[in-house]
């Protein structure tokens, strides 16, 4: 079984390159974009020496906060990247295979359709989400080692100015948390596309997104609430993992956070509260409703020979 | 007996179509069954349901297991050719091979292996690159490597040229049947195979017209090749068929004594083609 679905997610990576190439683009833009910077910051002698010499001024945990700053940036970019392959992939997932009918070809061989749904899930859910950390984490690394020789070439001390700063520990296990729980946050999404991708014969973007949109509507428009208004759109940005509301934001400062000397990403998130939130759960119950579902149609549906 | 397959009272229905009718067979061990029907006449349907892709009512049994429910360990041991191209156009060969070979275990890379080195198929390439030919081939080479209890070929050759055609169907007697395998094929090419079969089954209408081991055909079917004159009394012990060929009638009777025919002219064991066109217009009459 864990044998299988080895291979099953072997052969979703193979179907779609797209889950590995999409971030090492973000990765050379990001650094490309990087250097480009640093080449025509260069050229400004004078005002780089002031800037060293403030950096060098600065507290650590200022500094530590300018880089998880840039790092964070970073990360939301993959972030980004991130859903936007898992929703196309999760669209194509169970689609590509009946339009291609190599659906008869998978069926021929000993692996339940279940099996085969389930790998396509986990690949979303988490192959994703992890392939993407793994390569922005590459990226930090390479915007670190970037910079600090740009520090060096410019005479600053990048040990002191880059490195014993860089809240690197914090800012990756505090990514991979996230990394694992966004996913499953909106996975209501994901069993939704599956579900689409499994059922629509044609223009599987639009018969997804369509009902986002017009399923609050009808609702408003009948019975004037905002159930499915609140579960699509408001409970997708507010997910109950962040303490960042508790930042105060002085108008000239860095942002100083609670705990004081410290600054951590990770004391932000609130691990607890995320999983014992029943709003997490419901979500995921959503979620296996509609791979269910997926899995019933993959089984049942005849048209595909 | 060491039924393979069994069937009883079998049908599936789209909305008012009935694709498969109440049909009942047996297909035993050490079998090569050619399933013979015109488009549409419910074989795909059929074929599907043994092979677990649909359900349908009545009680259908393929290696003692009901095709639907237990359709993974049914994979196990039996292997299946659709009959529209369907190996994935994105995958490299050599990927597809290990695809196989880690959710099959009755696969055999070795033998895989041997079947393609016999062919042009790169092992590096994308199906996609291949001609339709050699992804046929590759898609054959496969199903040869899996050792199985039931092989299912719908429309195998289909777009093959006539050498690729007997090589294959040669092959397939020489390196693959034996006593403990049973086959099952459907073509439209009937005469190619002919030769092959140990047993056929026609079906029209979702419903099963014949189901004969193929030794049994020339003791029960018998074509007349007889003059106008003759026509008349040969008509008198009731042919299932008849026309004119270059002048003279064709007949084909069915459970008639040859020593009762002998006298109005020539006789012949039908080919499965003649028979087939006579069972299927009989049967729409």
């Amino acid at each position: 079984m864990i044998g299988h679905q080895m291979t099953l997610i072997r052969r979703e990576l193979w179907e779609h390159p797209a889950i590995y190439v999409a971030p090492l683009a973000t990765a050379a833009l990001v650094l490309l974009g990087l250097l480009t910077g640093q080449v025509t910051v260069s050229a400004f002698g004078e005002a780089v020496d002031f800037g060293i010499v403030i950096a060098q001024n600065s507290t650590e945990l200022q500094r530590t906060a300018a880089i998880t700053g840039v790092l964070l940036i970073v990360t939301t970019l993959f972030a980004l990247g991130a859903l936007i392959v898992m929703a196309f992939y999760s669209l194509d997932a169970l689609y590509a295979e009946r339009k291609d009918k190599s659906i008869l070809f998978w069926r021929s061989l000993p692996i339940t359709d279940a099996e085969s749904v389930l790998s396509k899930l986990l690949t979303a859910l988490f192959v994703i989400p992890l392939v993407t950390l793994l390569i922005a984490i590459a990226t930090h690394l390479a915007i670190l080692v970037m910079t600090s020789i740009w520090v060096m070439m410019q005479g600053g001390d990048a040990s002191h100015l880059v490195w014993s700063s860089a809240p690197l520990a914090d800012a990756w296990v505090s990514s991979l948390v996230l990394a694992v729980a966004m996913p499953m946050w909106l996975s209501p999404f994901i069993g939704w596309f599956l579900l689409v991708s499994a059922l629509t014969k044609r223009a599987p973007l639009l018969m997804a997104f369509m009902p986002l949109f017009v399923v609050p509507l009808l609702e408003k428009m009948s019975t004037g609430t905002y159930f499915f208004y609140n579960a699509i759109f408001v409970r997708s940005f507010l997910p109950p993992i962040a303490r960042f509301g508790d930042i105060s934001w002085d108008s000239n400062e860095l942002p100083t956070m609670p705990g004081g000397d410290s600054f951590s990403v990770l004391a932000q998130l609130d691990l607890a509260g995320f999983i014992s939130s029943p709003s997490l759960w419901a979500g995921m119950i959503v979620c296996a409703l509609f791979v269910t579902a997926a899995i019933y149609v993959r089984r049942y549906r005849d048209e595909s020979y | 007996m060491t039924s393979l397959v069994s069937a009883r009272n079998v049908s599936k229905s789209f909305g008012s179509l009935k694709a498969v009718d109440n049909v009942s067979f047996e297909i035993e061990k050490g079998k090569i069954l050619g399933l013979i029907g015109p488009n549409g006449a419910g074989k795909t349907t059929l074929l599907k349901a043994m092979l677990g892709l649909t359900d349908c009512e009545g009680e259908l049994s393929v290696l003692g297991l009901d095709p639907f429910r237990d359709r993974k360990a049914l994979m196990q041991n039996i292997s299946f050719i659709a009959d529209v191209a369907v190996l994935p156009r994105w995958i490299r060969v050599h990927q597809l091979l290990d695809f196989v070979e880690a959710t099959h275990p009755n696969f055999s890379r070795e033998r895989v292996e041997k079947l393609l080195s016999e062919t042009k198929v790169r092992r590096a390439a994308k199906v996609r690159e291949l001609s339709k030919g050699m992804v046929t081939q590759l898609h054959l080479a496969i199903i040869m490597a899996i050792d199985a209890k039931l092989l299912v070929l719908d429309e195998p050759t289909l777009g093959l040229d006539i050498i690729f055609r007997k090589e294959f169907y040669g092959n397939l007697l020489s390196d693959y049947f034996d006593e403990e395998r049973t086959i099952l094929i459907t073509t439209h090419q009937v005469e190619e195979i002919e030769r092959l079969l140990t047993d056929i089954m026609f079906i029209d209408d979702g419903r099963i017209l014949l189901h004969s081991p193929m030794d049994a055909l020339a003791d029960s079917y018998t074509q007349l090749l007889t003059s106008k004159s003759h026509a008349d009394a040969a008509r008198g012990l009731g042919p299932i068929s008849e026309n004119e060929m270059f002048g003279k009638t064709v007949m084909l009777f069915e459970g008639v004594e040859r020593s009762r025919l002998e006298a109005f002219g020539e006789l012949h064991t039908p080919s499965v083609a003649d028979l087939f066109v006579a069972k299927v217009k009989g049967a729409r009459k």
